[in-house]
């Protein structure tokens, strides 16, 4: 009663009968793969309701002050006022550490539902004509969301953070001509400078999230255009879509995603401690500390600074320093190829037709060879990034380690890419899946001595492909 | 025949005459291998025996060292405390590096051999008197992260340090090992002696290494304290491992 | 159907009574792993349940096909659109003196907008080839106490500042005692590593991390971070890992009585490379 009285009295003051209920019935295919992209939004809205508490209680400055809290280690120690603040929240605040802890935790699967959500965007083609412009926009929201992570994690201003943060200003300082003048434009300074805290936390929670904000405003506006793509199965066309309408199926369906994942993250939030600054201590730029690694989202980029060789370059009386090329180069070219990738796709094959449907990965076996490549690539970055660590774990020396890493980084991916290849092309080709059911057929001994069929029944092979795209 | 087996006789007697004579010879010439000017006390004299069976054959008979093993001279009390205590020594591989074990000899022992290598190899830090109830935890904190955690980890649970060399998780340690072990700087560990770090100083880096490992943190399962190397992992593994299970589940499969 | 309604009235139920035992481990003052898995089961119950109603309990509602209502534009549509759009251009355009005074207006106005971006930092100036040190700098520990020939066992280590910048990040040193006669440097800079100590700028060549890692046994120095290896015997040469520039020496004497001075400031400039260094 009530739901319908509210309704009619906003329509009746906008016009906007015909637009809600047809978008009300609008469906969406709920394949499992496409709930990914949802699992990262929710990420992100409970990043917002949790930094926002966080908000109130973090002060961004370096000034020096003495730790009078309960944690006994650092009582009469100088820490700067942005730790002091930190560790007031995760001791003394109550609900404090939860909420801060529920941050962190859903920081890291945030990012890794954006990188599963791309993955399963990249494997099925679903980035093709007319979508691209969807791919772009989650580019930036990737690259938005590792600036978003980088920022807030050096909040706290622990020594962990810190030294990420100088291995940053190197990183800019190496840039050639401009590179002393943007770091020290950013930073104010010499390293580590009085203004970075406050720089970073205007990233943090207002420019980053605005940006995010409006890409991903973009980005559910143009799948809403645009309609979802759909797997292939009998009876669907390219110019139809078939799924289950937005209200109330889909979107109770999606809130409770919602509330799962938070339920998931809260679970983490509690149980599995993060980030403890207090181990790590406040901030001193004259002493860093093991294992230093930045989280797995940024440890990649770790990875390629550990394993890059030595190389510094001397132009015209100037030097360009080792971190250049690991540090800001190959990342830049990593992320031009994954931005331009449906360009690139569409040159290469010559294909420039809309395409609503999605691909199996066995469709386009090139394709998934390359995505293969880039995900063996990627895995071996990381597990470099934490080289010590794991060396440490598996029983090895670091030293030869990095020497087997350095062979993984080649032939890892040139491995993955060629089997991939293989099984894609092996699959395709086959009339029907290997795993499904083998065809039934009864047999009868006839008088003669032989057998004859009297009954036959082939199952359907679930997702027929009906026109498989040769690609 | 007779005459042959009496000659065999007489060759076998004169075999065991000899064979006599060389052992009595070399307990005699034994007996006058090198020893410490002095009479040793019963202690030492345990310490002897025990150091001649299980440290001399790389070590050396006199602690002098050999192509297996390094010279004693002058490393101190504190070291073969420490190598014997934590089960490094002694070390069945030269070629690896000494790693924590049960240790081989008991308290009584240990302190025997202590006693005997002092003895035969004077000089070096004695065995720190360690109490780390009258360390300060803060300073203890803050020394630590500034000398310690680059190797050992800020949480002390250790590290690769490259050179086929791991540094030790400090959890399993004594006090007194803790001191020790700045004392003489095992292994590529360097020392800290004295007028760099002093007793209190040690007081208080033992009492701050056991309090780490007595007290759990606040923020739940702490994950090995290795920092984002394990969050990482947990966080794809269980937290989107989870989110992707419930997905499977409620998501159409075609 | 009858299972999951019972399995999603479980969820309900389940969420309710742990919203309601937050409020008491709330006001019983908290404590991280029971708020946590409270509200884990207060969460992903409200989330299970509604997920089990929505797949399983909505059977009426099931799969339905509907028109895509968007797809190539129809010829004519796309070049009328473009046409529109470029036409309001092209006016403007038209009155060829403006239209390039507006651009050039823009132009300049954008220029000068950068400007205050300058604001944000100094100009690095020489500041990345100098430290604090200066000849006669006595040298001292992380608390202040100065550090004389004795402080040090062979075979140790401790950091440095000069006397007047304890804390210093640029300043940061690292003063080593090797054994007797190993140090293996060229006349010049052995001058500054009197009686077998040696100091170098803690500050890593490669990205800037703190260089703590003294593997005495085999004098070499490492850094935490990317495994940057330098040899502390001759004149901090990058042995292994990703650093390329051997650590700056900084140039000391021993007085009579043990107090250490610098003779002057690091030889090299500290810390990561950068445009303007120029090559050794």
């Amino acid at each position: 009663m009530i739901v319908r009285r509210w309704v009619e009295g906003v329509d009746e003051r906008l016009d906007g009968s015909s637009f809600i209920s047809r978008n009300l019935r609008k469906v969406f295919p709920d394949h499992w793969s496409f709930m990914l992209g949802e699992i990262a939004l929710y990420s992100f809205l409970l990043l917002v309701l949790t930094g926002t508490f966080l908000s109130f209680f973090y002060l961004a400055s370096d000034q020096p002050v003495t730790y009078a809290g309960p944690y006994q280690p650092l009582q009469g120690q100088t820490v700067s006022a942005a730790y002091d603040s930190v560790m007031r929240l995760s001791f003394e605040v109550r609900a404090g550490l939860v909420m801060r802890q529920m941050h962190h935790w859903a920081a890291l699967v945030f990012m890794g539902a954006i990188i599963a959500h791309i993955i399963r965007v990249f494997f099925t083609g679903a980035f093709r004509k007319p979508r691209e412009i969807s791919w772009l926009i989650g580019i930036g929201l990737f690259l938005s969301g590792i600036g978003a992570g980088f920022s807030g994690y050096s909040l706290p201003d622990d020594a962990l953070s810190g030294a990420g943060l100088r291995i940053a200003y190197s990183i800019i300082l190496s840039i050639p001509f401009v590179g002393t003048w943007l770091a020290y434009l950013f930073f104010g300074g010499e390293f580590p400078g009085p203004d970075i805290l406050n720089r970073l936390l205007v990233l943090h929670i207002f420019i980053i999230p605005l940006v995010i904000f409006t890409l991903l405003g973009a980005h559910l506006a143009l799948v809403w255009h645009q309609t979802h793509t759909q797997f292939r199965a009998p009876g669907r066309t390219e110019d139809t879509v078939t799924g289950i309408p937005v209200w109330p199926k889909f979107a109770l369906k999606s809130i409770g995603l919602a509330f799962t994942t938070f339920g998931v993250i809260a679970f983490l939030g509690g149980l599995f401690q993060v980030n403890p600054i207090w181990l790590y201590g406040s901030f001193v730029p004259y002493s860093t500390a093991s294992p230093s690694q930045p989280d797995y989202y940024v440890g990649w980029l770790e990875g390629l600074l550990r394993l890059w060789p030595n190389w510094e370059f001397h132009v015209f009386g100037h030097t360009i320093g080792e971190v250049l090329l690991p540090g800001l180069v190959v990342p830049g070219l990593v992320f031009t190829i994954l931005a331009l990738w449906p360009f690139l796709e569409a040159r290469v094959s010559g294909d420039h037709e809309w395409h609503h449907f999605a691909q199996h990965p066995r469709e386009a076996p090139v394709r998934s060879a390359f995505g293969a490549a880039g995900v063996a690539f990627f895995v071996v970055l990381v597990l470099a990034g934490g080289n010590d660590v794991v060396a440490k774990f598996l029983g090895v020396e670091v030293d030869s380690f990095n020497t087997i890493l350095r062979w993984a980084l080649f032939l890892g991916p040139v491995l993955s890419g060629l089997v991939t290849y293989w099984i894609c092309r092996d699959l395709r080709d086959r009339p029907r899946h290997p795993l499904a059911a083998p065809p039934r057929v009864t047999l009868r001994r006839n008088a003669a001595g032989g057998f004859e069929e009297i009954e036959s029944e082939t199952p359907t092979a679930g997702r027929a492909l009906e026109e498989p795209d040769r690609r | 025949m007779s005459a042959v087996a009496g000659s065999e006789a007489a060759v076998r007697r004169r075999i065991l005459r000899c064979g006599l004579l060389l052992a009595v010879a070399g307990q005699i010439l034994w007996s006058f291998r090198p020893a410490p000017g002095r009479a040793l006390t019963a202690q030492e004299a345990e310490g002897r025996m025990l150091y001649e069976a299980s440290c001399s054959t790389c070590h050396g008979l006199q602690a002098e060292g050999s192509g297996s093993g390094p010279s004693l001279q002058g490393v101190g009390p504190a070291a073969v405390d420490f190598m014997l205590s934590t089960g490094r020594m002694p070390l069945a591989d030269p070629a690896t590096q000494p790693i924590r074990q049960q240790p081989r000899f008991d308290p009584e022992q240990t302190a025997a051999i202590v006693a005997y290598v002092a003895a035969i190899a004077p000089g070096g830090p004695g065995i720190p008197t360690v109490d780390p109830e009258a360390g300060d935890l803060p300073r203890g904190a803050q020394l630590f992260l500034n000398s310690c955690s680059a190797c050992h980890g800020a949480g002390a649970i250790g590290d690769s340090v490259g050179g086929g060399q791991i540094a030790p998780s400090l959890y399993p340690s004594s006090a007194t090992q803790i001191g020790e072990a700045v004392r003489v700087g095992p292994g590529v560990m360097p020392k800290f002696g004295p007028a760099d770090l002093s007793a209190q100083d040690l007081n208080s880096i033992a009492r701050y290494v056991l309090w780490l490992r007595d007290h759990g943190d606040r923020g739940g399962l702490q994950l090995g304290r290795v920092g984002a190397v394990a969050e990482g992992f947990v966080a794809v593994v269980i937290g989107l491992g989870l989110l992707l299970l419930v997905v499977r589940l409620t998501g159409s499969k075609t | 159907m009858r299972r999951s309604s019972l399995v999603a009235a479980i969820s309900f139920g389940a969420a309710i009574l742990a919203a309601l035992g937050l409020f008491v481990v709330y006001i019983a003052g908290g404590q991280p792993q029971v708020e946590g898995g409270l509200l884990f089961v207060a969460l992903a119950g409200i989330g299970g349940g509604l997920m089990v109603w929505a797949t399983r309990l909505m059977t009426g509602i099931g799969h339905l096909t509907q028109a895509r209502r968007h797809g190539l534009p129809p010829p004519g549509e796309k070049e009328a659109a473009a046409e529109a759009m470029a036409g309001g251009v092209e006016e403007m355009s038209r009155r060829r003196l403006l239209f390039r005074l507006l651009l050039g207006a823009a132009g300049a106005l954008g220029l000068a907008a950068i400007f205050p971006i300058r604001s944000l930092g100094r100009a690095p100036g020489a500041s990345l080839f100098r430290t604090e040190w200066r000849a006669g700098l006595r040298l001292v520990d992380v608390d202040g106490n100065l550090v004389t020939r004795d402080t040090l066992e062979v075979d140790s280590f401790t950091t440095v500042f000069p006397e007047d910048a304890v804390g210093s990040g640029d300043s940061q040193a690292v003063l080593i005692r090797v054994p007797a006669g190993s140090l293996e440097l060229p006349a010049d800079r052995l001058a500054g590593a009197p009686d077998d100590y040696v100091v170098y700028s803690k500050i890593c060549t490669h990205a800037g991390c703190a260089l703590g890692l003294y593997l005495a046994q085999v004098h070499q120095l490492r850094c935490p971070c990317h495994q940057s290896t330098f040899d502390v015997l001759n004149g901090a040469q990058p042995v292994y890992g990703p650093a390329a520039r051997a650590l700056p020496q900084l140039p000391i004497e021993i007085d009579p009585d043990g107090t250490m001075r610098a003779l002057g400031d690091f030889t090299a400039p500290v810390g990561p490379s950068f445009w303007d260094l120029p090559p050794p």
